[in-house]
């Protein structure tokens, strides 16, 4: 082998240790202009009549979902991202359908419930391989700040959206399903038989005389969801 | 030879109309419950999941149903009378055998689902119907094309059995 073979085999080694990446491809996709989507819930949700008016000074929003990247929300062929956090996402939705139905409290002093978010899941599960599934989760806990009295509300949205080859279709698809999914976790709160009972028993434990108000009961999340 | 093109056209063309007539809509909404479990059914608990979301898209598909509502939405007074619920449970679950199938054939290894769906009535908790079904898919294919298979055989079986109960009026 003469030196210029050498020569090139070291090269070639040299740059395969360097930057492996650059030879097989990395995995980890980017957020970029191109790879971005906008989500936000396809309409207004009209809440549930309560027997009682009340407003909700809206918290926190926490994400709980453990999902290390939760703004990349489909991983292959160069990733798809949405342009905010799940959790910004949802408290805007949720804002959105509390205002025009007057359940939004202008600040937490004068609310009569305030409200902590928590996000379970938010972007696509895992699927037929057909079609995208999309899923969010999260749950509401409600807080009498009279009583101190608190429940729990949970709220899950799925939507099923078909399959695409094409990059912009696919990007077109996982917008609207998880645009659906996001409204459709929304009416399961906003509608739900859960959110009548609790703001039932929250507001019924602060209209009762002084001395007959029992102790907060805690969450009364469906067990069987959890 | 003309007249026979026409004709052939407007024949066409008025088959096609009929089959895209919307198909009558039969309760105004139809709530869907996640399907339970028995013991021993070894499914993982993204199945039902699965299984509860494509269910909702089947029977939206078939149009028998103004809205088809999420796990415990509220119902206004006037559209109880008109709303049914779907409880459902996995009674049994074979997972079938990939070698048997290989070797065999004839869908031997097939893994084998079955499904018992009780159709109530909302206002008064009446059993409408309820619906047996068994679906059967390749060893080799994920829970979720079973979940699949299974929400669109119970929408074919419901859509059979409220369009027989209402024949039958």
């Amino acid at each position: 082998m003469s030196a210029k073979h050498h020569r090139l085999l070291l090269v070639l080694t040299l740059s395969l240790c360097a930057s492996p990446s650059a030879v097989f491809g990395n995995d980890d996709p980017k957020p970029k202009p191109e790879n971005t989507i906008s989500i936000h819930a396809p309409q207004t949700v009209t809440p549930q009549k309560f027997a009682q008016p009340f407003t909700i000074a809206l918290l926190d929003v926490t994400d709980r979902s453990g999902n290390p990247q939760p703004m990349l929300v489909y991983k292959p062929r160069g990733g798809i991202f949405v342009d905010r956090m799940p959790t910004d996402i949802l408290r805007e939705a949720l804002q959105d359908s509390m205002k025009p139905a007057g359940l939004l409290a202008a600040d937490a002093e004068s609310a009569d419930l305030t409200a902590k978010v928590y996000v379970f899941k938010f972007g696509l599960a895992p699927g037929s391989g057909l079609d995208f599934f999309g899923s969010v989760e999260f749950a509401v806990v409600l807080k009498n700040k009279k009583t101190g009295a608190s429940q729990e509300v949970r709220a899950a949205g799925t939507a099923i959206a078909n399959a695409a080859v094409l990059k912009k279709n696919i990007q077109k698809n996982v917008r609207e399903n998880l645009e659906t999914a996001l409204g459709d976790a929304l009416t399961n709160f906003f509608r739900g038989a859960q959110l009548r009972e609790a703001v039932r028993t929250l507001l019924a434990e602060q209209d009762k005389p002084v001395g007959v108000q029992e102790k907060p009961q805690g969450h009364s999340g469906n067990p069987e969801r959890l | 030879m003309k007249h026979f093109w026409i004709s052939a056209a407007l024949l066409l063309t008025f088959g096609a109309m009929a089959q895209a007539k919307d198909p009558e809509q039969y309760y105004k909404t139809a709530e869907v419950k996640h399907y339970t479990k028995v013991e021993g059914v070894e499914l993982s608990a993204t199945f039902t999941d699965y299984l509860y979301a494509e269910l909702r898209a089947q029977l939206t598909k078939t149009k028998m149903f103004g809205r088809v509502l999420t796990e415990g939405e509220v119902v206004d007074d006037a559209e109880v009378p008109s709303s049914i619920v779907l409880n459902g449970q996995l009674i049994e679950f074979k997972k079938g055998n990939l070698a048997k199938e290989v070797i065999i054939g004839f869908s031997s290894g097939y893994r084998r689902l079955k499904l018992d769906t009780v159709v109530t009535n909302r206002s008064d908790g009446a059993t409408l119907f309820t619906l047996h079904t068994q679906v059967r898919t390749p060893p080799n294919r994920t829970e979720q094309l079973m979940a699949k298979a299974a929400a669109e055989a119970i929408a074919h079986e419901l859509k059979d059995a409220v369009k027989k109960a209402h024949e039958q009026k």
